[in-house]
Formats: structure tokens, sequence, C-alpha cells
């Protein structure tokens, strides 16, 4: 006869309604609506600040103001420009050097399929500011070499402008749009091409006809994506622009509640941050749809095969050589200009005098300057809390997404990827609101405060991440340790765990590499040096004019975010090896 | 044994709802080789995966050996890992982080059982030199082929010695030699070790090959269920006759039903009367369809012995296949095609008469 074994009926409904989903969701709902309804609420309010605000001193004056000035407009006329032409610049840079490297018989590819993703470890903000010293009418090397060689009365070159801007975000969106390319143009079957040849197309019109058309989803995600990164960042736009008051959508929020001469007016930023977010929000549907059509196509490709390198002839050093070049501007040129300029007891543009006046002064004061104690203290444990929650919650996220048929799954992922659209300025901005108007979170004007913008900022990122890694891992992998005898937890342990290991490594790394340099939202949650972080102090001494101080902490940060991401590198090169499972 | 009893799987896809599976009742007896069999989305994967655990039916009933895994009626659901079972899957799913040792280790160490090092090193060994895997113990599973994977698959479902083994389209990542010796190993091993087996494949060829007992999946119901011979000989509807094997189908209405047990009976065609196997119970003006396989068919070349079941037609297509001679003729207006010897010599346009065999015509109703 049949014997009953096991599990009965209270833990079969209690399956049925497992409570983890529930708590997921609720924490991601948390995270994501409540800065953004008090976001929106206060884009309502007459009281100038988020303290003084209640429901009965509403209306639509901050909508007025900022509407109705002219302002506002050329702010956005300047956005798109600065937008577009980053993307422009951005792409075309990324394609070429992805190209190189993948299709043709380049030599020394290594430099640049290393080097690349190395442009990563330069801050944006630093980036900003090693160009400033190059390029600054007053005090930029280059600028000044110029005018002494060709006896230019004026400097030829402004940094502080719209093209500053466009060039040095430009190169800092180049090394992820690469990322985004090579498996792209890897993925792709040659077949598909070696179809177009023996069909008698000519190579060229292959490329325009067959190899574009299949990458343009592609190519359009990974622009849109970057249209997203450009009109998000505000350091770049930060350093280049503030000096001149020229305002994108990001740093003019910031100016209106750092003001120097108004009273900050908070409503007023909320109701400029509403459009700055509809734009991000609209760009971020349209991102997602594109992703959903590009997985389509991608389902075409396939097989591993590599196919015949384009031969460049004598095009071959040329293309090294321009390749070459984009390395000296994203990250060689800077990472000298700001070695150079921390040995400097004063700024100076290089000759054998300021060789001379060489000095560890600037390292010195680090050493004994008491608030970089404090700052380093702070930012280490900021970022190691935000990194270490990002991972764990994003995976549980996946987790629900990917493995499980929660009604609210599709919900929960695209709460979790909203923060994506949601530039760090204005979450920032929204954080503001949360600490200072929920009573039953005392954090405002603690790293805290940080720890939670950021976790919500990054869990877009760690879900995107997890989310591919657990789809790689084939179900039929985790299926086979059940029917083997393995229970949950030690599927967990022995499979999961050990196939998930570089993701969580490398999301965790991730969001260390961004949370030590992003300097836009810890400046709106930034109350003083109980809470200053790395990046903001840095950012301070820099509008204080120490630059060689600056210059000196600029430089060890860099140093240390190379290495880092030298780490990231040989964690990514682990990964592949888990891509080979199922098939 | 495996047993289950009327089963019901529906469930919510993007699309939907779904009823994959929708009443399939099946007795797999100790030691058979039962294979379901049929097109893709038939539920025959899903009624796999009810049996290993890894999907909850929405209701009926599942029991392994003397133990019942799933009952709706008695809100019993046994996980896949408490289940006494060995599963091969369809991609394999050997983990990509171990080296083949290990493949086949981890389950005997993580399992519920407990063994000692030594005995677990003892039946791995033992897994592996059944599939004939035993020198690439040290080997990472990454590095192995399609074929190596595949056998490794084996190792691991077979070394815990699960009471019954399940199979999800073992072979259809393979290449046709490949899969064809593999097939036969397959055979071998699950025979000499006698363990109880349920196969899933589309495959009919392997379905044939392989198993004790088909059973011909349509649209989540068990259309028909026999040994391999019966289902190919007679089937009882169209749709597994189409499904196995190629068949010639004629459209007639019964003349006279023959007396019982399988006796022959008239039915009346448009390219004139035939005699065949009727359905038990047939009567006088049924519309039944008649099914002759292609290598039944015979020729003669004249016409001189008033036969019954002879049809005249019109060779329209002939095509050397090697092994045999593939020819398709016209009668009245209807292919039918039929597997001669390779030496017969035919050219298109010649007219020829067709016997059909009355053993061999098979009528079906409609």
């Amino acid at each position: 006869m049949f014997r009953v074994e096991a599990i009965r009926v209270p833990w079969l409904r209690a399956m049925d309604i497992n409570p983890w989903p529930y708590l997921v969701l609720g924490l991601v709902s948390f995270l994501v609506l409540a800065p953004l309804s008090l976001l929106v609420l206060g884009s309502f309010s007459t009281a100038r600040l988020p303290t003084d605000f209640s429901l009965a001193q509403t209306g639509l004056q901050n909508y007025l103001k900022v509407y109705l000035d002219p302002l506002t407009y050329e702010l956005m006329g300047n956005t798109v420009i600065y937008v577009s032409g980053s993307v422009a610049l951005g792409i075309s840079l990324a394609l070429t050097l992805a190209w190189l490297v993948e299709r043709t018989d380049m030599p020394a590819k290594i430099l640049i399929y290393a080097g690349v993703p190395m442009t990563l470890a330069v801050p944006g903000m630093l980036q900003a500011m090693a160009w400033v010293l190059l390029l600054s009418p007053r005090i930029g090397m280059i600028n000044r070499g110029l005018m002494e060689s060709l006896g230019l009365a004026e400097a030829p070159i402004n940094i502080y402008s719209l093209g500053g801007m466009i060039f040095v975000e430009g190169l800092r969106l180049v090394p992820t749009a690469f990322l985004m390319l090579i498996p792209l143009l890897r993925s792709m079957d040659p077949a598909l091409e070696e179809a177009a040849a023996t069909s008698g197309i000519n190579p060229s019109a292959t490329i325009r006809k067959v190899t574009l058309r299949l990458l343009a989803p592609g190519l359009f995600a990974v622009m849109v994506y970057q249209a997203m990164t450009a009109l998000e960042i505000f350091e770049v736009p930060g350093i280049l622009g503030l000096p001149s008051r020229i305002f994108v959508f990001s740093t003019k929020i910031y100016a209106i509640i750092h003001s120097a001469t108004l009273m900050p007016v908070y409503g007023q930023a909320n109701a400029l941050a509403m459009i700055y977010l509809l734009i991000a929000v609209v760009t971020t549907y349209f991102y997602s749809r594109m992703i959903g059509r590009a997985e389509r196509f991608a389902i075409i490709t396939g097989k591993g095969y590599r196919p015949r390198p384009q031969e460049l002839g004598a095009w071959k050093i040329p293309a090294l050589a321009v390749a070459s070049l984009y390395l000296l501007l994203a990250v060689v040129l800077p990472f000298l200009v700001f070695l150079y300029a921390s040995f400097l007891p004063y700024l100076q543009i290089p000759s054998a005098a300021a060789l001379k006046s060489f000095t560890l002064k600037n390292y010195r004061l680090l050493a004994t300057y008491g608030e970089v104690g404090s700052a380093l203290k702070n930012t280490a444990i900021m970022v190691v809390v935000t990194a270490t929650a990002t991972t764990l919650l994003s995976f549980f996220i996946s987790l629900v997404i990917v493995r499980s048929r929660f009604w609210g799954r599709k919900l929960l992922d695209q709460l979790a990827f909203a923060p994506h659209a949601i530039p760090g300025i204005v979450m920032g901005l929204a954080f503001v609101w949360v600490f200072l108007r929920l009573d039953f979170l005392p954090i405002y004007g603690t790293i805290w405060a940080m720890v939670i913008g950021f976790t919500t900022n990054f869990i877009s990122y760690g879900t995107r991440a997890m989310n591919a890694s657990l789809l790689q891992i084939h179900k039929e992998l985790e299926e086979a340790a059940y029917v083997s005898g393995l229970p949950p937890w030690r599927t967990m342990r022995r499979i999961f765990l050990p196939l998930m290991m570089p993701t969580f490594a490398g999301v965790w790394i991730w969001v260390v590499l961004h949370a030590v340099r992003i300097a836009g939202m810890p400046l709106m949650l930034y109350e003083g040096s109980q809470n200053q972080v790395l990046a903001i102090l840095i950012w301070n001494m820099w509008d204080e004019g120490y630059i060689p101080a600056a210059a000196a902490i600029g430089t060890l940060l860099m140093l240390s975010l190379l290495l880092l991401t030298l780490l990231v590198r040989s964690v990514g090169f682990r990964t592949q090896r888990a891509d080979v499972g199922g098939r | 044994m495996i047993r289950i009893e009327n089963l019901h799987m529906r469930y919510r896809s993007a699309q939907g709802e779904v009823d994959a599976v929708r009443g399939v009742s099946l007795q797999v007896a100790e030691g058979q080789f039962y294979t379901l069999l049929g097109p893709s989305g038939c539920g025959k994967t899903t009624t796999l995966r009810c049996v290993a655990g890894l999907e909850k039916p929405t209701s009926g009933e599942i029991g392994i050996g003397d133990h019942i895994v799933f009952s709706s009626r008695q809100a019993i659901h046994v996980p896949a890992h408490r289940r006494d079972v060995g599963m091969v899957f369809q991609s394999y799913a050997i983990w990509p982080h171990l080296n083949v040792f290990d493949n086949v280790a981890l389950p005997l160490r993580e399992g519920k059982k407990s063994y000692s090092g030594k005995e677990i090193e003892e039946k791995v060994r033992g897994a592996l030199h059944l599939v004939k895997l035993g020198d690439l113990e040290k080997r990472p599973a990454p590095f192995l082929s399609g074929g190596q994977q595949q056998r490794l698959a084996l190792a691991r479902a077979l070394a815990r010695e699960p009471h019954v083994l399940l199979l999800d389209e073992p072979l259809s990542n393979l290449d046709a030699k490949l899969r064809e010796e593999t097939r036969l190993e397959i055979c071998d091993l699950v025979k000499q070790l006698g363990i109880t087996t349920l196969y899933v494949t589309h495959d009919q060829i392997e379905a044939l090959v392989m198993s004790d007992v088909v059973a011909v999946m349509s649209m989540g119901v068990i259309v028909q269920e026999g040994p391999p011979k019966e289902i190919y000989q007679s089937p009882r509807e169209r749709f597994v006759a189409d499904f196995i094997g190629m068949a010639n189908f004629i459209e007639g209405s019964v003349e006279s039903p023959g007396e019982e047990n399988g006796a022959t009976g008239q039915v009346k065609t448009a390219s004139g009367r035939l005699r065949c196997l009727l359905p038990s119970g047939s009567a006088c003006g049924d519309s039944v369809l008649i099914l002759v396989r292609p290598e039944d068919i015979t020729l003669c070349h004249d016409r001189s012995t008033t036969q019954e079941n002879v049809l005249p037609g019109r060779v329209e297509i002939v095509a050397f296949m090697g092994d045999s001679l593939d020819c398709q003729v016209m009668v009245d207006s209807q292919i039918v095609r039929m597997k001669l010897h390779p030496d017969v010599d035919l050219s298109r346009g010649q007219k020829v008469w067709l016997y059909l065999p009355p053993q061999r015509c098979r009528a079906i109703r409609r």
C-alpha cells in the first residue's frame, strides 16, 4: 500500500503564500516611492524649507515661478546640446574602439581591451578637474603653453563651456559604451554576414545592410542608456559649468539649494526636478522597450565562431594611434596632471623651476589635517555598508523576479529599476525631504542617510546584474540538485553561491567604485564634518582653491580606484566560466 | 514503479491560463522502460517534471514505489529533493563549477542519506565506470564534449541508486550518429540495472527502439498506450498514425461489418471496395478512415487474378532512397505513398496496380 510521506496541509498552504516576496516588495516600494511622493508633494509647498511643509501651505507658485522663467528654457536647451553632444562623441569613439578590437587585425589589441575599462577608475569629478588644470583659460597648462608658443593674447580654448562639458563627458561615456558594445559585436553570428558575402553583397554594403541593421536595436539601446547617464551626471557640468554659470538640469537644482546669495527654496527645486524626472522616466521607459527588442534580435545570434578579422593594411598604425590617443586623453593625461599638481607648493605650468619646487607637503598635510581622517572613516563605513546592503538586497529582489511565480514580480522589477531613471541630484533632494519629514528615520545629516540614498540608487544596477546572472544559471542546474536529493538550503550553498560568487563580488566592488566617487547625492545630503565623505572633501577643497591638496587626495583616490578596477576585471574573467554550464 | 492518477496541471503564462496536462493516468511497472512520446507542447515534459517534484500539479495523485509523493486530495506534496528519483535533463545541467567526480559526488555528499568518504568514492567510481567516464574524473565539467556531458548526467542520476530514473529528452542535443549509439547504450544500461524508467521524447524512433511501453500524448492527454509494435501497427487514432511513421489514409464507409474478434469487413471507398480490419462494434454506414503503411503495399503488374483490395493507379514520383524506393501513386484523385525494394523497376507515368493486404488495412473511426 501507499504510505504517506511528509509535508502536510499547513506547509503546503504556507508555500502558497510565501511572505518573503511581500517583504521584499514592501521594502523596495518604501525606498523608491517614499522619496518620490515627498518630492511630488514638496513641489507644491509654499514654505521655503521641508521642515516647514504642511498641507495647508500648498499651491502652484513653484511651478509658475520655474516654468515662466525664460532661463528655464535656456537650461533645457543647454541640457539637450550637452546630452546629445556627449552621447554622439562617446558612442562614436566607443564603437570605433570596439570595432577595431573585435573585427580588425589592429595590433596590440590587449592594450585597448585592458586599458579602456581602466578609464572607469577616473571619477568624473577628477576627470573634469584635470581638464580644468589643462584647459582653463586662466590656469590651463595647454592654454598657457599655446599662448606662449604662438604668441596669443587670449587663451584659445575655454573648458568652462558647453563644448568643454561635451568633451569631458563624451570621454567619460566611452568605457561603459565599449563594454556594452563588445558583447553585441561578439554575439553576432558571423554566418549572417557570410551569408551576405556568398550572396554577392560587397563588404561595405554588408556592413550597412546587414551588420549595422543587426546592431541597430542594440546600438540604439546603448545610446539611450548613455543619454540617461549624461543627463544624470552632476560632477562634470558641476565643475565645468557652475563657474561660468552654464546650467544643465542637475547643476541648476543643486544651485537652487546651494545658492550663496539667496535663501534656498526647496519647493522650486522640486518643481524643476519634476520635468527633469519626467524626461528621465520617459527615456527609461523607451530604454526598457528597446532592451526587449534587442533581446528578441539576440535570439538569432549564437554560435561562438569568430569571424575573419578585417585587414587594416596600411591603416594598422593610424588605427592604433587613435585608440591610444583615447587612452591618453581619458586616463593617462588626467592622472599625470594630478600627480604633477599634487607635488607643487602652488599651481604653476610645467617648467624646470616648477620641477625644482616639487614638495611632499601636500601629502604631509593630508596626514595631519583632521578632516581627512574623519572623511576617510566616514567614506569607508558608508561604502562598505552600501555595497553589502546593495548586493544582498539586489540578490533577494532578483531571486523573486527571476525564480518565483510571485504575481508582483514584474512590478518589483520595474520598481527596482526605477531609481536608474532618477538622477542622483533629484534622489538626493527627495531623500532630504524623507529624512527631514519622516520622524521615524532620525538620520538626517549622518552617513546612514547617504547609505540609504545610495543603496536605493544602486539596486537598479545590482538587480540588472543579478537578473542576468541568475538567468544564466540554467534553472535545470538547480533542479538537478533537487532531484539529486539536495535540500533547498544546501542547493543554495553548493550550487547557487559558488556560481553567483563572481556576480556578488562584481556588484559589491562596482558599488564601492561608484559610491566612493559620486559627489552629487552626498552633496545634497551633506551637513558638515560628521557626514563628510571623500568626494565632498575633494569638492570643497577644490571650491576653496586648495588645488594642490585636492590633487594629492585625487591622486591617491585614482590609484586606489585603479587597483579596485583591476580586481573587478580579474573577477570578471572568472565570471565567464559560469557561462558554460547550461545551454 | 510509478503510478500517476488523473493528473492535471494548469499554470499561468504570459498568454493566460494553460492546461498543460489534462487528466493523465499511467502506471510504469517495476523495471519497465516507459516512454512519453509527443510533439512539443503536448504535456509530456510537464508530466515528467511533476513526477520529479519540480512542478506542483493542480490535481491528481502520483506514487513512486510504495510512497505517495503527490496527492491533491490528501494535500501531500513531497519536494523534489525528498523523492527517490534520478533525473537527466535535456541540457544535462552539469554543474559548471565542479569537476566530473564532484558532479557525481555532490548528491551523495549533500543528500538525505549520509555516506562515508570511502563509500562515496566507490559509488562515484562505479557510476563513472558504468558510463565509461572513469578516466576523466578530474576534468572540469565545462571541458566535456556534449556526449560526455550527457553520460556524466546519467552517472550523476544513477549514483544514488534511485528507485526510478527520469529522462527528459536526453538525446536531443547530440548529433545523429552519437544519438544512435547512445540510444542503445542507455537501453543496455537501464536493462542491466533493471531500473524503472520514465522517458520523454519527441523522436518516434527513440520511442520505438528503446521502450517497453510507449504512450503517445497530445494536448495534455495520453492518446494511446501500448508496446511499440502495437502503437505502430494498430494506431487507434489518426494522430497516432500520423505522428509515428508514415501512413496513407483512405476515407470510406462501412458496407458490411465483419464478425466479432478482429475479423475483416467491407468498406466502400471512392476507389472501390476494400476489405480491412474494422474497429469492434462497427455498424453499417459508419464512416471510417482506412490506414495503410507505405511498406505494406505491394505492386502487381497485371490483374490476371481477380484479387480483392487491388487498386489501379499511375506512378507520379519515384525517389531512390538507397535502401528503398519511395513512390507516390495517383489513385483516383488521391496520392498513395509506398515503399518498395530498391530493385523494382518503375518509371513516371507508368500504370500500376496496388495490392493492399486486408490484414494490413486498419480502419479507424472518423
